[in-house]
C-alpha cells in the first residue's frame, strides 16, 4: 500500500512539473497549447533513446534531453505562434497527433512496441527507485517551482504577462509579440522535456499513446483547474487530477464516467480554476483578508 | 483506370461522410465560436439510438428519424448546461468542457451497450448502378444521395428562411440580434439542434455503412473535423464540405497509390498547417 | 534635417478597395503639439497605426527622427521613442496599475535577452514608476487593479505608459474623450508640461476647443485625404474645413 502511494505521489510530481511548464504558456504568456503531451513525449523519447542506444547516464543526459525538447519547442512554436487563439489551439492539437504517429510509425522510435529497458537512474552510487525516486522527482518540481516564481518576478514574465493581456498595448511598449511568446514556448518545453525525462527512466518502458492527445488534455485541465498563471495551481491541480482516480478506484467500472462528470462539473462551477480569480479559495480569503477586496 | 476511378467514388464517399460529421462542427462554431470537440459524441450516440431503434421497431426510418429527436434534444441538452453559461471565458473553458463531456458520453455508451463493436445490418433502400464496367454500390449510392439531401436543405434553411437569416444575424453579434428581437439563445439552441440531427444521420449511415457501431467510433472524427473546419475556414460551411470531400478524396487515393508511413488520420493535421501557414483564412473563408 | 522629428511622405493604406488614408504628406517639428482632426472615419487612426507599425503603408515614406520606419514592427519603433495611447483604451486589465507603468519601464531591456532575467520588483524600479504615475494624477491608486478604473483613470494610465516609452514622440489618440471638464484641464496642463520638457506631441482629438487651444499647428483629414494645414486660427476660418465638418454633420443627422 505505501509503495502504491509513492507511484501516484512520484506521477502527480511528474505531472505537475510538465504542467508547470504548460502553465507557462497559456498561463503566463496566454498562448493556449493542447498538444503540450507531445514535448512530454520528446522529452521521454529522447531520454530513452539516449539511455538505451547511447548509453548515457541519466545526469549527462538530462541537459540534452532539455535542449533537445526546447529546440523542438522552438521549431514548431515559430510558425504555431503566427495564429491565435482557437486556430492555435487546433494546431497544437495537431502537433500532438502528429509527433504520436511519428513515434508509432518510424521504427527508430520502436514503432507500436515502444522503447523498453530505460535504465533506473544512479545517484551516488544508489539505483534511485520507490521513495528515493519520488524525492528525486519532488527536488525537480522544487527546482521547477522556484524558476517560475523567478520568471514571473522577471522583466521577461512581466512582458509575458502584459502580452497575455493586450498583445497590441504590449508591442506598443517594446515588447516584440514573437520573441516573448517563443520565450515561454521554448521554457514550457523545456520544463515538459525534464518531466518526460523523469517519466522515461521512472516508467522504464514507454510507447507512443503515453503521449497521445488525451494527456495534453489532462494536463491543461491541470492548469485551469488548479489556476491558470498562478504558481501553485499547477501543483493543486496534479494532486486533485492525479488522486481523484484512486479516490474513485471502489467504483471500479464507473470510475472513468465519474472522473469526466467531475471535470465537468468543476470546469462548470470553478471556471477560473481553484485558486483563480473568483474561485472558492480566493473569495473565502478575499473575506478573511478584508485589504484583499478594496 | 477503373480502378482509378472506383477508388474516387469511395473518396467521395468518404468525404461526403466527413462533410456530414463537420457540419454540425462549423455550424455551432459560425454561431457561438466554441470547438464542440462534444459533437463527435452526439454523432456516436446517433449511431447506437439509430441501430437500437432500428432494432427494435425493424423500420429504418423510424431508427433514422428516432436518433435524430434524440441527438438534437441531447445537442441542446449540452449546449444549455455546458456552452452557454461558459461562453464568457476565455475559448479553453468551453474547449476543456467539451472535451469533459465527449470523454463522458463515450464512456457511458461503453457501460450502456458494452465495449464490444456491434453489427448493423439494413439495408439502404437505394438502387445500385452499373456504367461501364463500374459498379456503384447500393450503400455508395444512399451515401451520395442522403449527404446531398441533407446539403440542399441546410442551403434551404440557412439561406431562405427566417431563421436562416436570424441565424446569421446572431452570429454577427449576439447583443445586436437581441436588439433587433431576435430570441438568440431560442436560434443558438435551434443551431445545435439541426447540427446534431445530422450528426445522427451521419452515425447510422456511418454505422450500416461499415456495418460497425462502437463506443469509441468518435474519437478519430472528433480531431479530424477539427482539422476540417481549419482548412475550410473557421465558421464556414461551404468551406467546410468542400474541405471534408478533397479529405476524402486524398485520403482514399493516398492509401491507394502512394505507400506513405505516416498514417492516415495525420494527413489532415499536416493539410491544415499547411493551410495555416499558405492561408491562415481556410480555403472559403474570410478574414 | 534636424527641423523634422517626423515626416509623412505622400503616404497611402488601402484595405481592399477602400483608400483609408490617400497620398497624405505632413511634417512634425521637434517640441510641437501638432493636431490631427478631422470628421469620424476620416483617416486619423489609420494614420497613428501606420506611423506607430501597426499597419504598413500601401505606398509612401515614413521618416522619423531622420531613418525610414515604414514597415518595422509596432514593438521596433516603440524602442525608437515613440509612445503611443489607444482610442479604445487597452490596459493590462488583471496587473495593478503600477505594474501596467513598469511593463513601459521594461522597454529598455526587452530587446536584450540576458537584460529581462533581472527582477522588476526593485526599489528604484518602483519608486520611478510612481513618480511617473504622480505626475498623471494616479499615484494613489498604484495598487489598484486596472481593470476597476474608471475610464477617465485608464486613459491617465495609458498616458503615463506612453511618456515612458515616447522619450521623443507622443501619439495621444483621443485621450480627451469621455472626460469631465476639471479632469479635461488637467490633462490639457499635463501636455503643456511634457512640451515644456522637450518631447513633440502628435494629438487626435475630437473637441474642437482643446485641439485648437492645444496645438501649435493642426492638420485636417477628411476621407483620407489631407484638406488643410495651418495654425488654428488659418484652419478655423478655412472653408473646406468648415465644409467637411458641417457637410458631415448634415449628413449623420439625416442618417
Amino acid at each position: 500500500m505505501n509503495a502504491y502511494l509513492i507511484t501516484i505521489a512520484t506521477l502527480i510530481c511528474i505531472n505537475a512539473i510538465v504542467a508547470c511548464g504548460l502553465n507557462v504558456i497559456v498561463g503566463f504568456a496566454g498562448q493556449i497549447s493542447l498538444g503540450h503531451a507531445a514535448f512530454f513525449g520528446i522529452g521521454a523519447y529522447s531520454a530513452a533513446l539516449l539511455a538505451t542506444k547511447a548509453g548515457l547516464s541519466f545526469w549527462a543526459a538530462l541537459p540534452l534531453v532539455v535542449v533537445i525538447t526546447a529546440l523542438i519547442g522552438l521549431l514548431l512554436g515559430l510558425p504555431s505562434l503566427r495564429v491565435k487563439e482557437d486556430f492555435l489551439a487546433i494546431t497544437t492539437i495537431g502537433i500532438n497527433f502528429i509527433v504520436e504517429a511519428i513515434f508509432l510509425y518510424i521504427p527508430f522510435f520502436g514503432g507500436a512496441l515502444g522503447i523498453g529497458g530505460i535504465p533506473r537512474i544512479m545517484l551516488f552510487g544508489v539505483r534511485l527507485k520507490g521513495l528515493t525516486f519520488f524525492l528525486l522527482c519532488l527536488f525537480f518540481l522544487l527546482l521547477v517551482l522556484a524558476f517560475c516564481w523567478w520568471f514571473s518576478r522577471s522583466w521577461g514574465g512581466l512582458a509575458c504577462f502584459a502580452l497575455r493581456e493586450e498583445e497590441s498595448a504590449a508591442a506598443s511598449m517594446g515588447i516584440s509579440p514573437v520573441r516573448f511568446k517563443l520565450l515561454a514556448f521554448v521554457i514550457g518545453t523545456a520544463m515538459a522535456g525534464l518531466g518526460g525525462a523523469l517519466y522515461a527512466h521512472y516508467i522504464r518502458f514507454i510507447s507512443a499513446t503515453d503521449f497521445s492527445f488525451p494527456v495534453s488534455v489532462l494536463l491543461l485541465s491541470i492548469v485551469v483547474l488548479g489556476g491558470m498563471g498562478t504558481l501553485w495551481g499547477p501543483v493543486v491541480g496534479a494532486v486533485i487530477l492525479g488522486a481523484l482516480p484512486e479516490v474513485f478506484r471502489p467504483l471500479v467500472d464507473y470510475r472513468f464516467l465519474f472522473y469526466m462528470l467531475l471535470l465537468l462539473l468543476m470546469i462548470r462551477y470553478q471556471p477560473a480554476g481553484l485558486l483563480g480569480e473568483g474561485s472558492m479559495v480566493h473569495r473565502v480569503f478575499s473575506l478573511l483578508l478584508p485589504e484583499g477586496k478594496k | 483506370m477503373q480502378l482509378f476511378i472506383e477508388q474516387l467514388l469511395n473518396g467521395v464517399a468518404m468525404g461526403s461522410i466527413y462533410a456530414l460529421i463537420t457540419l454540425g462542427l462549423a455550424l455551432v462554431y459560425g454561431i457561438l465560436r466554441i470547438l464542440h470537440i462534444a459533437h463527435a459524441a452526439i454523432y456516436t450516440v446517433g449511431a447506437y439510438v439509430g441501430l437500437f431503434l432500428f432494432k427494435l421497431s425493424g423500420s429504418l426510418i423510424i431508427g433514422v428519424a428516432g436518433s435524430m429527436v434524440f441527438c438534437a434534444l441531447l445537442g441542446v441538452g449540452i449546449e444549455r448546461f455546458v456552452y452557454y453559461p461558459l461562453l464568457k471565458y476565455p475559448p479553453y473553458v468551453p474547449l476543456i468542457g467539451s472535451i469533459a463531456v465527449m470523454l463522458a458520453i463515450e464512456e457511458l455508451c461503453r457501460l450502456v451497450a458494452g465495449p464490444q463493436i456491434l453489427t448493423f445490418q439494413a439495408v439502404l433502400p437505394f438502387p445500385q448502378f452499373q456504367i461501364g464496367g463500374i459498379t456503384v454500390s447500393s450503400t455508395l449510392t444512399a451515401v451520395y444521395c442522403i449527404t446531398a439531401l441533407v446539403l440542399l436543405l441546410l442551403w434551404y434553411i440557412t439561406s431562405k428562411t427566417e431563421l436562416g437569416l436570424a441565424m446569421r444575424a446572431v452570429s454577427q453579434d449576439i447583443p445586436i440580434a437581441d436588439a433587433m428581437g431576435i430570441n438568440s439563445h431560442l436560434i443558438v439552441s435551434l443551431t445545435f439542434a439541426i447540427g446534431s440531427a445530422i450528426a445522427a444521420v451521419a452515425g447510422s449511415l456511418v454505422g450500416i455503412y461499415y456495418n460497425q457501431v462502437y463506443p469509441t467510433m468518435g474519437t478519430v472524427p472528433a480531431y479530424k473535423t477539427l482539422a476540417l473546419i481549419v482548412v475550410g475556414g473557421l465558421g464556414s460551411v461551404p468551406g467546410a464540405v468542400v474541405a471534408s470531400l478533397l479529405l476524402g478524396v486524398a485520403e482514399t487515393l493516398l492509401i491507394g497509390y502512394a505507400n506513405i508511413p505516416l498514417p492516415r488520420d495525420a494527413l489532415a493535421f499536416i493539410a491544415m498547417i499547411a493551410v495555416l501557414m499558405w492561408r491562415s483564412e481556410g480555403l472559403l473563408g474570410s478574414r | 534635417m534636424n527641423s523634422t522629428l517626423l515626416a509623412v511622405k505622400a503616404v497611402s493604406k488601402h484595405f481592399g478597395g477602400l483608400k483609408a488614408l490617400d497620398q497624405v504628406t505632413f511634417e512634425i517639428r521637434p517640441r510641437e503639439i501638432l493636431g490631427l482632426i478631422g470628421p469620424n472615419g476620416a483617416g486619423k487612426t489609420v494614420c497613428f497605426n501606420l506611423i506607430s507599425g501597426v499597419y504598413k503603408p500601401t505606398a509612401g515614406e515614413i521618416i522619423f527622427n531622420g531613418e525610414r520606419t515604414q514597415g518595422k514592427a509596432p514593438h521596433q519603433i516603440a524602442r525608437r521613442g515613440v509612445g503611443r495611447t489607444f482610442q479604445i483604451v487597452k490596459p493590462f486589465a488583471t496587473l495593478s496599475v503600477l505594474e501596467n507603468v513598469l511593463v513601459a519601464r521594461g522597454i529598455s531591456r526587452y530587446n536584450h535577452l540576458g537584460k529581462i532575467w533581472s527582477s522588476w520588483k526593485s526599489r528604484a524600479e518602483i519608486r520611478q514608476a510612481l513618480e511617473v504615475l504622480d505626475r498623471v494624477g494616479l499615484a494613489d491608486l498604484a495598487h489598484r487593479k486596472a481593470a476597476l478604473l474608471p475610464l477617465g483613470n485608464l486613459r491617465r494610465l495609458e498616458i503615463a505608459r506612453a511618456l515612458i516609452v515616447g522619450k521623443r514622440l507622443l501619439l495621444l489618440d483621443e485621450s480627451f474623450s469621455g472626460l469631465r471638464h476639471e479632469e479635461i484641464l488637467q490633462l490639457e496642463q499635463l501636455i503643456r508640461n511634457i512640451r515644456a520638457d522637450g518631447i513633440t506631441v502628435l494629438l487626435i482629438e475630437h473637441n474642437m476647443r482643446v485641439a485648437m487651444g492645444l496645438s501649435n499647428r493642426v492638420v485636417v483629414l477628411d476621407h483620407g485625404r489631407k484638406i488643410a494645414e495651418g495654425s488654428p486660427q488659418q484652419i478655423q476660418q478655412n472653408e473646406r474645413v468648415i465644409e467637411a465638418y458641417l457637410g458631415r454633420k448634415g449628413h449623420s443627422h439625416a442618417a
